[in-house]
């Protein structure tokens, strides 16, 4: 049996027992990881899931909410799809209506936009290769001034398809590959690197330039003092960027403002930045860890501004939470604001643990996060720092003191400098970046050209992001 | 062909493939979820997993996959390929796991009541009753609520090539609250989570309407009286467990993980400042500081009576008396420092390796009562609990902020409420300043962070009240 058909032997099974509407997600994926630590391999990774995800809502279409209900097949079959489904409707019958469910897109699409570079036929050689990539990587490292060199490679591909009651969806097929490398000069002198795309030309050179730049940041960062706490400008290195912008990018979300989550709420069509800030949401951008040719509805994937000019202007939404903020918003009588979906409905988790095994169900999500390229280059942005400036080319352990009006700390990680009078002077430690979001947003003060993908660790949202210089930040330190 | 028989033949045939070590584990695990905001659902979702995970050490090389077809012909795919890419890994430092008892038994944790057997609508009615209870509590303030209640069950069957064969039926039920409460231009927001390895019977048994209720009130109170104060300097500070619980947790039991001692988290959770100090093992704390990490707590987030692989579990002593005692520690990291493995292996999934990890860590409970412990203090401030925190990836430089928080004067709490006090202090700034704990124990459950893919892992983060004398609050 195809894929296809599988999934609409789902779809009329749902349909067949009383569901109103289905979404069927097939997915195969076979995921590999190395991880190395100390210049050495220390474990290889194979993960292979098959499973089937049925998303079923039943409910009248005017009615305020719908009931909902999700199930995952596992290594699914006809005869586990011929039992299973009509279980789960049943259930769903029981079930009280959920107030996030609102409908899914019920247009028809025929066509979607055609995507090149999603898979790249030189993944299934990187089972092989990958051991000598991460032990050239390592020695690129130790070249560039690495004493012990730590990282992770991930490799993979999946085949996803999705079908929904509506007609739309279709299969495509994804491969990937990411990698971070960190090295130490010493314990506490360290760099870091990534690698992140979907473009396997050349991988095994982008993993040493990648061991490289750790290297090289980590020798650079040796020596490094204590620096007193204060205000300083601040340069963020891309992934830095990415965690803090990101952070508030993911404000833009319909669910993180019902959680009461989001620094951005009431700042629709404010100036939050300067005008040389501008990020769309972008499912298409070319090498995007996340693009696609449609949403988890099957809605045709497009772009949408988040920040236009520096002013906020749109949330992303899927079909349910568009048909919610519009009501919404005729609640308060402003007739004129219509949203519509932006193709962001993922089937994604909303359990509380974080784990993979927590249920799935139809919510709102970021696909690529993409900044448009500034004017400044890195060393533009050093040599015209005047005040008392910090470098930071990493960070970790953002956490919210409130989210909804996003004041945080983050620590510093990996080699960080100061500069003074536009010349980088010494490495520094120990601080800690106190901050808060949209201030950080309006101090904006210089967007670099030099845009990179960036997802890792602490990135989960693959964003596009230059280096980005903010004023006037404050930095603190343990006092005790 | 069962789950537990498909792990059994992995073991066989990654054996015959002449691996040094087979772990298959099998599990089959069921979740029941009821989400909520405001009362209203938002979702209740039931969902089952089941798959094999496979750990395989060749030529000194470690190999871990997974799958979640339960048959012979996935698991011996599984094996092929990671022995395959671990003989390619070539290392120079061989990996060995330390020798350990061969232990073939069956554990479970006690439930009274499963919650299968519990009807559906005293579940939902459950949730819905907490969300009124913290309507009330919050006194208008605390206009938006989401509750999480999960309940987990799992059946899992560990085997290895060592001989060791461990089944364990675990019940896990868990409660989130993400309170936000607005009051005039103040805006406070709480997460706290409440959880035990038992069945249902633990909502009543230890009041846990009463409890989450309680924290309503608390959040109420902070974002209706808390005072912004300034201090800049040193002051006593008495911490109660939820503060307690974070600090043991962050400063003391992850630099204790043999693992990120030895580098292998390098990358991700990062490394440890004990490295710098195992060979001398100075006094980091006072005499009154023991931290203890024991998954042996029955009815607690972090239990379990054997780990993942297969080694009983006990106490540990991290920290006697200020002195370093013991590391968190599985088979591969035991090995390294020469002694056992403390039964320190846990993973979240079969489809992750198991690594070494916290279950339950606190501060071992002193003598005092904790109005002994304030009774003493002539200026200073009582944390409650907390909001913001972070550490840097050594574990050393930490930084906590308060938020139901309290001034204490001539040895009273006074109805005074600090609004954000900041405890920016390093693992030494806690640990040298401990010079009381009390009696009391108060729980906390959270998913603790760790690894790449990530493994939250439930832990309890809780404890007594300590107190900590001239520490700068800021």
């Amino acid at each position: 049996m195809t894929d296809e058909e599988l999934m609409k032997m789902a779809v009329d099974t749902a349909l067949g027992q009383g569901a109103k509407e289905v979404i069927a997600q097939l997915i195969e994926e076979e995921e590999h990881q190395i991880r190395f630590s100390n210049s050495q391999t220390d474990i290889a990774k194979r993960w292979k899931r098959n499973y089937l995800d049925i998303f079923l809502t039943s409910g009248h279409p005017l009615s305020l909410g719908k009931k909902i209900n999700t199930l995952t097949i596992h290594d699914p079959t006809p005869k586990k799809i011929k039992t299973q489904i009509p279980r789960e409707v049943r259930v769903l019958r029981s079930l009280p209506k959920s107030k996030l469910y609102w409908g899914m897109d019920s247009a028809s699409h025929s066509t979607y936009p055609s995507l090149k570079g999603l898979y790249d036929e030189r993944i299934d050689e990187m089972p092989e290769e990958a051991p000598c990539i991460v032990d050239d990587t390592i020695s690129a490292s130790h070249e560039a001034g690495a004493k012990k060199v730590s990282g992770v490679l991930y490799f993979g591909k999946t085949n996803k398809g999705l079908l929904t009651s509506h007609g739309n969806g279709g299969v495509y097929r994804t491969s990937y590959c990411r990698a971070t490398v960190r090295s130490f000069h010493d314990d506490n002198s360290s760099g870091q690197s990534l690698v992140v795309t979907r473009n396997l030309k050349d991988i095994d050179k982008k993993m040493m330039d990648a061991g490289s730049r750790a290297g090289r940041l980590a020798k650079r960062s040796a020596g490094g003092k204590e620096e007193k706490g204060g205000r300083y400008d601040l340069i963020m290195s891309p992934t830095v960027a990415g965690n803090i912008f990101g952070t508030l990018l993911s404000s833009a979300n319909p669910i993180m403002m019902l959680g009461g989550m989001s620094c951005l709420k009431g700042k629709m069509d404010e100036q939050i930045g300067p005008d040389s800030l501008s990020v769309r949401d972008d499912p298409l951008v070319n090498d995007g860890m996340n693009s696609r040719p449609f949403d988890d509805e099957g809605t045709p994937s497009k772009r949408t501004p988040l920040i236009d000019e520096g002013v906020f202007s749109n949330l992303l939404h899927n079909t349910s939470t568009a048909k919610l903020w519009k009501l919404l918003n005729w609640i308060k009588l402003k007739f004129w604001i219509r949203p519509t979906t932006t193709s962001n409905s993922v089937l994604g988790q909303l359990g509380m643990t974080g784990s993979d095994d927590d249920p799935r169900t139809l919510l709102v999500g970021p696909s690529n996060y993409v900044f448009e390229p500034g004017t400044f280059t890195l060393n533009e942005m050093i040599s015209s720092s005047k005040r008392p400036t910090i470098y930071m080319t990493s960070n970790w352990y953002t956490r919210f003191t409130n989210m909804r009006e996003g004041k945080f700390s983050t620590v510093p990680r990996d080699a960080a400098f100061l500069i003074q009078d536009g010349e980088v002077k010494r490495p520094v430690r120990n601080l800690r970046l106190k901050g808060d979001l949209l201030k950080m947003c309006g101090d904006i003060t210089g967007i670099g050209k030099d845009v990179r993908q960036i997802q890792w660790w602490e990135v989960s949202t693959p964003t596009f992001v230059p280096h980005i210089k903010v004023k006037d930040c404050t930095f603190t330190k343990a006092k005790s | 062909m069962d789950g537990k028989d498909v792990a059994d033949h992995a073991v066989e045939y990654g054996d015959s493939l002449g691996a040094d070590y087979v772990e298959a584990r099998y599990i089959r695990s069921k979740d029941d979820n009821y989400i909520t905001r405001n009362g209203k659902f938002l979702g209740i979702q039931k969902k089952e997993s089941r798959g094999i995970g496979i750990r395989v050490l060749v030529d000194g090389c470690m190999g871990f996959g997974s799958t979640n077809s339960v048959n012979r012909k996935a698991v011996e795919d599984t094996i092929d390929s990671v022995v395959g890419m671990a003989k390619l890994s070539r290392r120079g430092t061989p990996i060995r796991l330390s020798d350990e008892k061969t232990v073939r038994t069956k554990w479970s944790v006690p439930v009274k009541r499963p919650f299968a057997d519990v009807p559906e609508d005293e579940k939902r009615n459950y949730i819905k009753e907490l969300d009124k209870s913290i309507k009330r509590a919050g006194k208008r303030t605390i206009k938006n609520r989401i509750l999480f209640m999960n309940m987990n069950t799992a059946d899992k069957y560990t085997t290895t090539s060592h001989g060791s064969r461990v089944r364990a039926n675990t019940s896990l039920i868990s409660i989130m609250t993400v309170m936000n409460a607005r009051y005039k231009d103040r805006k406070e927001q709480k997460m706290v989570t409440l959880g035990s390895s038992s069945g249902w019977e633990w909502l009543k048994e230890e009041n846990i309407m009463s409890e989450l209720t309680g924290q309503g009130e608390s959040l109420y109170k902070t974002v209706s009286y808390a005072k912004d104060h300034t201090f800049n300097r040193p002051m006593d500070v008495v911490v109660a467990g939820e503060v307690s619980g974070i600090m043991a947790h962050e400063n003391v039991g992850h630099p204790s993980e043999g693992d990120r001692i030895l580098g292998r988290e390098a990358a991700q959770a990062g490394e440890s400042f004990y490295s710098d100090i195992l060979d001398e093992n100075p006094q980091i704390g006072n005499e009154e500081v023991t931290i203890i990490d024991d998954p042996t707590l029955k009815g607690s987030p972090g239990y379990y009576r054997y780990d993942e692989e297969c080694v009983k579990a006990r106490p540990r002593y991290l920290i006697k008396n200020g002195r370093l005692n013991e590391l968190l520690l599985n088979r591969e990291c035991a090995y390294r420092f020469d002694k056992k493995s403390n039964a320190s292996a846990r993973s979240t999934s079969y489809s992750r390796e198991p690594i070494p990890r916290m279950s339950n860590t606190f501060f071992e409970p002193g003598d005092h009562t904790k109005e002994e412990l304030i009774e003493d203090v002539k200026n200073g401030i009582l944390l409650n609990s907390f909001t913001e925190w972070n550490i840097d990836d050594r574990r050393f430089h930490s930084k906590y902020v308060g938020l139901e928080a309290y001034l204490i004067k001539n040895g009273e709490v006074t109805d005074t409420m600090v609004r954000r006090p900041v405890l920016e202090l390093t693992t030494y700034g806690i640990l040298r300043n401990v010079d009381a704990v009390s009696k009391e124990y108060e729980s906390r459950m959270a998913p603790c962070g760790k690894s790449d893919p990530m493994q939250p892992i439930p832990v309890s983060v809780g404890g007594p009240h300590v107190r900590l004398r001239k520490v700068v609050v800021g």
